[in-house]
């Protein structure tokens, strides 16, 4: 059951990826190198993200960071086609202001916790290796936050579980790359072949 | 001997009939990946684990089943039975395909047995140190509504703590499938450590995806619109051999793609 939904979402990745490329083709004719290595990495994110059909958190959080930048937006909006339900929803500077609220209170309640533990001094220093355990599991977790796309506005349980998705469309994105990659290594090698 | 055969086609279609039945009901049981998952790995937690889309897949065959003997047998009825033993062969037929079918499937039912089975192990391990007995509410929207956690010796049994209970050990039942999923993982305990292997699990395939981007992007000259044509190579192939590993996959579609090549090289 697992090897099903996989190759669903191979085969839906797959087509949204061309399509999304076939946007970028037919929009601008020359790129260098850089500009060509962006369009297509994009692609292939935005790709994965709508073929999970917006069932997980961080597949919408990827698309609509995708979509603040004015550039990407008309391909993204392009992809997605009419049914595309992302809409921001809220602007740029309600998002400002949104984040420094969110800051602001973040230092609040670590001041609280700086002075509640100044205050039981105590008991933490006799349990010393579950409180650095501790410690060392918080720290991890605000690191996996800022991998996972959208990770900051998750609860640690719903994070794991965005994780673990996260980590399969990965596995999923990278497969189809790297086959497409030596599929192509096969053909240079074969024009080599035939020329000489 | 010409009805006979056909007799045996119609068997033999019925049969193809049966699964793709079965193909078609069960994939949508699978929902999303995370509770596929979830049910391949039987003994991780289960007593906290949603229980009830296990039980769901072991419903269909018995479904399937009653609908196909039914056709079965209405087609038998309109035949004119001039020869018995054909009418035999019919009915024998029949019942090694609800054999084959029991036996390709016997995992929905399995992960369910050992599941019950842990289940009875577990709680009588802990009956012996049980004391009281309280009922939590879960409002995770994908779980069982209540999880009834047994209160273990010298621990404390208001609802506080019991929820910080429930909580941690959910969390460590996640844990466990994410080390299951990453490689390398099962051997290391403690969170940390496996929050550590994980993260840099997740910065490896980012930047796979980064490395093979910039590949992609350095070997056309312009971004090719012939993909499609590749793709719906490599649809093709992976509608075929989805069972089979990866490196299989990859040379197969290599030896496609050596026969698409020299399209390709024309509109280069």
């Amino acid at each position: 059951m697992k090897m099903h939904t996989s190759s669903k979402l191979r085969k839906e990745f797959i087509k949204k990826w061309v399509k999304g490329l076939q946007i970028c083709c037919s929009s601008k004719k020359n790129m260098d190198i850089l500009e060509r290595k962006k369009k297509i990495k994009l692609c292939a994110d935005i790709a994965l993200a709508s073929a999970k059909n917006e069932t997980t958190l961080w597949s919408i959080a990827l698309i609509s960071e995708a979509k603040k930048d004015d550039e990407n937006k008309i391909l993204v909006d392009n992809l997605l086609g009419p049914e595309s339900r992302f809409k921001p929803r809220m602007t740029n500077r309600q998002m400002i202001a949104c984040h420094k609220r969110v800051r602001s209170k973040k230092i609040l309640k670590k001041s609280r916790h700086v002075c509640q533990k100044m205050k039981k001094m105590g008991p933490p220093k006799s349990n010393l290796a579950a409180y650095i355990a501790k410690k060392l599991v918080k720290r991890r977790t605000q690191v996996l936050k800022r991998l996972v796309p959208g990770g900051e506005s998750m609860d640690k349980f719903s994070l794991i579980k965005e994780a673990l998705d996260y980590i399969l469309s990965l596995r999923i994105q990278v497969d189809v790359m790297r086959t497409l990659v030596n599929a192509n290594e096969v053909l240079n090698q074969s024009d080599s072949k035939i020329y000489n | 001997m010409n009805k006979g055969e056909e007799l045996g086609m119609e068997t033999f279609q019925f049969g193809e009939e049966i699964q793709s039945l079965m193909a078609v009901v069960q994939p949508p049981e699978a929902g999303n990946s995370f509770t596929a998952l979830l049910e391949l790995p039987a003994n991780q937690a289960v007593k906290l684990l949603h229980s009830h889309e296990e039980t769901a897949p072991n419903n269909l065959p018995s479904s399937v089943f009653p609908s196909a003997e039914n056709s079965l047998e209405t087609t038998t009825s309109s035949v004119v039975p001039n020869s018995s033993p054909n009418n035999i062969n019919l009915v024998k037929q029949e019942p090694i395909d609800s054999d084959s079918m029991h036996n390709s499937s016997p995992n929905p039912s399995d992960p369910v047995v050992s599941k019950s089975t842990k289940r009875k192990e577990r709680e009588t391990n802990v009956k012996s140190s049980a004391k009281k007995i309280k009922s939590v509410t879960n409002d995770d929207g994908e779980e069982l509504p209540y999880v009834h956690v047994r209160a273990r010796r010298g621990q404390a049994t208001d609802s506080h703590s019991l929820a910080e209970r429930a909580r941690r050990e959910k969390i460590n039942a996640r844990m466990k499938l994410l080390q299951e999923l990453v490689p390398g993982c099962n051997k290391i305990s403690g969170t940390a450590m496996v929050l550590d292997e994980i993260i840099n699990h997740v910065q490896s395939l980012q930047r796979q995806v980064e490395f093979l981007s910039m590949r992609l992007a350095a070997v056309h000259p312009n971004i090719d619109i012939n993909l499609d044509n590749i793709f719906s190579a490599e649809v093709i192939i992976l509608q075929s051999f989805y069972l089979l590993m990866c490196n299989f996959t990859c040379y197969a579609i290599i030896h496609k793609f050596l026969s698409v090549s020299t399209f390709i090289k024309t509109y280069h």
